[in-house]
């Protein structure tokens, strides 16, 4: 399978007034298409680091990080904003929609910034809002959805613009658990279908859903084991 | 082509964006709508006074020259005072020599100014009474307003006759019609045949003579009747004065005849006066110095009118800042999906460009009612042109710009990070 995701001893240091704090500290790992990884560790593992570095939201101090081939560790502002907005797809614990907008606008925003045209990207909006079970919320705004709802949005935000890497932070921290499972059949879904999703959790069986999972510990990866999950749903 | 599609769905969203607060928006532009209001009102105002003071020395001309005696300093008339009457100014001699030399002479007319009291019935008013030809309605620049002025045939036939202005008459006769009364002038009984007045908002010059009392009569009657003698009373002591001519206009071909004549009678009069007993007035100079003046009060007025744009920029600024820290998190979304630093500083400066551009044409929209109010509430003519309207509206558009770029580079420069993490 081929590779899409190689971090090369990556660091990354925070200046907290005077000292300062490693936050990731020499990470290597390989993620290859297809691949469903699950990122654990308790609160201040540097998880979250992590997961923005992955994002292309920051950059680390030292190492290498290769997205589908292409080292993006030193590139500029406006270069990795065009890295997000092409191959990657946010999903948040607070599912961070844009509250003015409507479903389908709020699925568009990153097609907006693609500098694709209404007319082609208002059907695929609508095609995403079908998938993920929305076809008769088009027109709500956020505010007048549940949480499990707002977080369909949100998946169906993070796929339109097709990425290649789906990030997704505690996309049920929110929500109950009976809302919670629909959402993660519907990230398992996503998986099956072959999308490279990286999620973190805290959570072990939810993180059991996965074909990977990354345990963290004070900025250093503490196990890489496959999940128990695979073998039973394969 | 994918530039335009971003940028026109950018500039949608930050209209998209106003809607949403609407009275917010709306309170925001009036600040800007006040601020072109004033700035044409402003304008306009400026111009139409500029316009009437101009229009007001037109009527008396461009193209006449005034030279008119003046009562020399005061040590020489002390001099003279021992000689019995005080003997100064213009004289018919001087008058012949200028008509004679002046280049561009169309024509001229001559005026003998007296002091006198005026009487009808029990009313007694004094009055400046000046003695001189028909043609000193035209040179003048004064307009009949009942009856008719003095001809030719008063003067030959030796008509005692006057036409006097209007608040003269007013004063004489209150509510009683003038034309064809018989009043009396240092004694002697002149017909009352007709009105003038000064066209409506004149030089203060002119509108000085306005609220004095001023009586035209024929030259013959004024030399038969009062000679070139004035007496003036002053306390117990009396002295007398005596002037040929007080006044003399000349209508010049062109305006650069005026300039050119008035230095010609400059020299030619100093040559034959040993004082200064006679002034050379010039209407262009002094629409020159008014146009001067005004150039000041022009940019005082702009200025102080900008001011209240500057200050609806401030407020324009103040809403955006909110909206930025409003919208943080919004901002870090657009960033974590895509949004550049230009994508967002565009949103924002389209926001504050749309309020002012809002503000503008509604302030020009109201402003085109400027000449209309003003005239009707201030009584004060206004003038408007279309650089008047414009260029309010491009300093409305100017300071949405300069007052957005601040809030927008602030919600660009925001850490994606952070910004996603705030509340």
């Amino acid at each position: 399978m081929k590779e899409l995701v190689r971090l090369e001893n990556i660091r990354k240091t925070y200046l907290m007034g005077r000292s300062s704090v490693r936050a990731l500290d020499g990470i290597s790992f390989v993620i290859h298409e297809g691949d469903y990884v699950a990122i654990m560790g308790s609160s201040g593992s540097g998880k979250s680091t992590l997961l923005n570095l992955l994002g292309c939201l920051d950059r680390p101090t030292s190492g290498r990080y290769l997205l589908g081939g292409r080292d993006v560790s030193q590139l500029d502002d406006g270069q990795l904003s065009e890295i997000r907005g092409r191959h990657i797809g946010f999903v948040f614990q607070s599912f961070n929609l844009i509250p003015q907008l409507k479903v389908v606008a709020n699925i568009e925003v990153p097609l907006v910034y693609q500098g694709m045209p209404r007319r082609q990207r208002s059907p695929r909006s609508r095609k995403l809002a079908t998938m993920v079970g929305l076809g008769d919320r088009m027109d709500h705004r956020p505010q007048e959805l549940s949480g499990g709802e707002q977080q369909r949005v949100a998946l169906a935000r993070a796929l339109a613009n097709e990425p290649l890497l789906l990030l997704a932070d505690e996309p049920t921290g929110n929500l109950d658990s009976r809302t919670s499972q629909d959402i993660l059949n519907l990230v398992d879904e996503l998986s099956d279908r072959g999308r490279s999703i990286i999620m973190v959790t805290h959570e072990s069986d939810i993180a059991d859903r996965a074909h990977r999972i990354i345990h963290l510990m004070d900025g250093r990866i503490d196990s890489d084991e496959v999940a128990r999950g695979v073998e039973r749903r394969r | 082509m994918k530039a335009i599609y971003k940028v026109t769905d950018i500039v949608l969203l930050g209209l998209h964006n106003l809607t949403i607060h609407k009275v917010r928006s709306a309170l925001t532009a009036l600040g800007i709508l006040f601020g072109v209001w004033s700035v044409i009102a402003m304008l306009a105002i400026n111009e139409g006074a500029r316009y009437e003071a101009e229009q007001s020395l037109r009527q008396m001309g461009t193209d006449k020259l005034l030279i008119q005696s003046v009562k020399p300093p005061q040590d020489a008339a002390a001099a003279a005072r021992e000689r019995g009457a005080l003997h100064y100014g213009l004289t018919l001699a001087d008058s012949r020599r200028l008509s004679d030399n002046l280049p561009g002479i169309s024509r001229y007319v001559v005026a003998h100014e007296t002091r006198k009291s005026v009487q009808y019935a029990s009313r007694l008013i004094q009055a400046r009474i000046f003695g001189t030809y028909p043609s000193y309605l035209q040179l003048r620049g004064l307009r009949m307003y009942a009856g008719r002025f003095l001809t030719s045939s008063d003067q030959l036939r030796g008509r005692n006759v006057c036409v006097m202005n209007k608040s003269l008459a007013r004063q004489l006769f209150l509510y009683e019609d003038p034309l064809g009364r018989t009043i009396r002038i240092g004694g002697e009984c002149f017909i009352v045949v007709g009105l003038v007045e000064r066209p409506a908002g004149l030089a203060p010059e002119a509108q000085t003579e306005m609220v004095t009392s001023l009586i035209y009569i024929p030259a013959g009657a004024d030399h038969a009747r009062f000679g070139q003698y004035t007496i003036i009373r002053t306390g117990s002591s009396r002295t007398m004065e005596r002037v040929e001519v007080s006044q003399i206009i000349f209508q010049m071909a062109d305006e650069p005849a005026v300039l050119a004549g008035a230095k010609v009678a400059e020299t030619l009069l100093t040559s034959y006066h040993d004082r200064r007993d006679y002034d050379v007035v010039v209407p262009l100079e002094l629409i020159e110095q008014r146009r001067k003046q005004r150039r000041l009060w022009n940019i005082m007025f702009f200025v102080i009118a900008s001011i209240s744009l500057v200050v609806g920029g401030i407020g324009i600024m103040n809403i955006m800042l909110a909206s930025v820290t409003e919208r943080t998190r919004e901002i870090g979304i657009r960033r974590a999906l895509g949004a550049k630093r230009r994508d967002i500083t565009v949103q924002f400066l389209v926001e504050a460009v749309t309020l002012t551009t809002i503000g503008g044409l509604t302030g020009i929209a109201v402003g085109y009612a400027v000449p209309h109010i003003v005239e009707r509430t201030l009584n004060i003519k206004a003038v408007l042109s279309p650089p008047m309207l414009a260029i309010p509206f491009l300093m409305a558009i100017a300071v949405g710009l300069v007052s957005g770029l601040y809030p927008a580079m602030r919600a660009a420069g925001l850490d994606p990070i952070q910004a996603l993490r705030h509340e």
